[in-house]
């Protein structure tokens, strides 16, 4: 994640944004997320014809379903993974928190909301100026949570029902099953319809990005771009880079 | 007059009819009854003549003769059946003549070969409402079965128990919500299974997925509150556990017909209000920021340069 000497003052040169460890685990979040999605939703739409024809596709309803649960508890690792790899990095010095580096959501983020929307409208002439994790980049990770939390354990609960059972309290038993189809299932809507029109635009089809954003891929970020998208960040980087220098 | 030309016209054609091993007397009954459109009236009961003789063929009663369910007809070409019954069979015919269609002979008839099956109906909910209750309400046979001349085995598409079909079999009676009300069952059976994972799987061709009569039971099925059900208390756990091993008191919990209590209904309220916000939110700030980079792409382009340029190497 540290720009090698003077690559900074060069904007041709590029940084790296996400190591080969972070690229790995959004591989495998996303190919899980999307066959996820695509078998979860013939289910829960079973009534519709074109739903058998689709589940076909899947292989039919017993392969579709083995899909889902073996990704299911792929993306569920994955998500594991990251986070003990989180703790890792901060236990061990290599990640530090910082305001403008940071993920984790700040009172800056609500007001660049604010201020980006009134740049959207043409009320002020200049955007926010975001630190390493946009507060759009920043509602997509927790997003990601959030998810996690409701669907990945609800849908836990669902694969190994007759495990699950025996944590269920006798007084919860007559509710429980049904708020759990309820959040599995809406909460996988919220999830598709939100990475489909946040994280496809602003990563996808956005002019300025499109076809794709390629950090995903080459973990790279022009410092052009980095001083255009995350100056805060860049500022962070150059001064500890002149720091060390002198 | 017209008997004779009928016999005479009869007698010709099984003369000439390649004989089909048991066929002497259905032969001689479908030589008209193939051939017969239309319905008559008789005691207050619309029959349809017609029998289609290569459709029965193929059914799974094909192989028998007529009279073998028709008990009481006798002669060729025939009176009205006299009811002269057996001892045994002549008790059975009075208690579910109610449900006769046509000939109440031929649905006792059934006792015949599948004798087990017919005292299992006879003892369970549909059948103790007819016998009991003197109500056509309560699936006989032939409600769930089809039409008495071409039965189908259950494992054939074209039968109605056809697994993929019991389900919508079963809903002619009980998705009706009159009678849901009349006998005080559940309304909602169909809807609750169909939005079921069981009832998604089944709708998707999932040949475990399970159907009605899994649950239930099928000839003697009974009600949800006698002791005797599947589905009856503690009788669930056998049941669900012939699926689910090691199902046990909390897990059977999660099948009911029942319609979500409070706390998965305001549950379900907020989550949809939480995904009406997320929805609107995002989409707001997705249009307006495409909108802004058209706008900055078409009329803003030179201070896009000049911002950035200022910019540079300042720090």
């Amino acid at each position: 994640m540290k720009a090698q000497k003077n690559t900074l003052l060069d904007e041709t040169q590029e940084v790296e944004r996400f190591n080969i460890i972070f690229r790995i685990q959004h591989v495998i979040m996303f190919t899980t997320f999307l066959l996820l999605a695509f078998t979860g939703w013939g289910l829960k739409y079973a009534e519709i014809d074109v739903s058998s024809w689709w589940i076909r596709i899947w292989g039919g309803p017993k392969t579709a379903g083995i899909i889902h649960r073996v990704a299911g508890v792929t993306m569920i690792l994955d998500f594991i993974f990251h986070v003990v790899y989180i703790a890792y990095l901060l236990l061990t010095g290599k990640m530090k928190i910082r305001k403008e580096t940071t993920v984790i959501p700040l009172p800056k983020d609500v007001k660049d909301v604010i201020h980006n929307f009134l740049y959207f409208i043409g009320l002020v002439k200049t955007k926010p100026k975001f630190g390493r994790f946009t507060y759009a980049q920043k509602f997509d990770y927790w997003a990601v949570f959030w998810g996690m939390f409701i669907i990945g354990l609800s849908g836990l609960c669902l694969a190994f029902p007759i495990q699950a059972s025996y944590f269920v309290p006798e007084w919860a038993t007559g509710w429980f099953w049904q708020l759990l189809a309820i959040m599995h299932s809406d909460e996988a809507l919220l999830a598709i319809v939100f990475i489909l029109f946040w994280h496809f635009y602003n990563e996808h089809l956005k002019p300025e990005v499109f076809p794709m954003s390629w950090v995903w891929l080459t973990g790279k970020i022009s410092v052009k771009e980095l001083k255009h998208k995350h100056p805060l960040e860049y500022e962070v980087m150059l001064k500890e880079q002149s720091g060390k220098e002198s | 007059m017209q008997k004779v030309v009928i016999l005479i016209f009869i007698c010709l054609v099984v003369f000439f009819i390649p004989d089909s091993g048991n066929a002497d007397t259905k032969a001689g009954c479908l030589v008209c009854h193939n051939n017969m459109g239309g319905k008559i009236e008789y005691q207050g009961k619309v029959i349809d003549l017609n029998v289609d003789a290569e459709k029965f063929e193929k059914s799974v009663h094909g192989f028998l003769s007529c009279t073998d369910c028709h008990l009481g007809f006798k002669e060729n070409p025939h009176l009205p059946p006299e009811g002269a019954l057996s001892k045994e069979l002549q008790p059975i015919m009075e208690k579910i003549s109610i449900k006769a269609k046509a000939d109440p002979t031929a649905m006792v008839a059934c006792y015949n070969c599948h004798t087990q099956i017919y005292n299992d109906v006879l003892g369970s909910v549909h059948g103790k409402n007819i016998v009991d209750k003197k109500s056509t309400d309560g699936a006989f046979c032939l409600d769930c079965h089809g039409t008495a001349h071409y039965i189908t085995k259950s494992t054939e598409k074209s039968s109605p128990v056809y697994q993929f079909n019991v389900v919508e079999t079963c809903g002619t009676c009980h998705g009706s919500p009159e009678l849901a009300k009349k006998y005080n069952i559940e309304a909602k059976v169909m809807k609750s299974y169909m939005e079921s994972f069981h009832g998604k799987k089944h709708i998707l061709g999932h040949k475990r997925a399970p159907t009605c009569v899994n649950c239930h039971g099928a000839h003697e099925v009974k009600s949800k509150d006698d002791p005797a059900s599947p589905v009856f208390g503690k009788n669930k756990i056998n049941t669900c556990g012939g699926c689910h091993k090691g199902a046990n008191e909390k897990f059977v919990a999660a099948i009911t017909h029942q319609e979500a209590g409070p706390i998965p209904h305001y549950a379900e309220k907020g989550l949809i209000i939480l995904t009406i916000s997320v929805i609107a939110f995002t989409v707001t700030h997705v249009l307006l920021e495409a909108y802004s980079d058209i706008r900055d792409t078409f009329f803003r382009k030179k201070k896009e340069v000049e911002h950035e340029s200022s910019e540079e190497y300042t720090s």
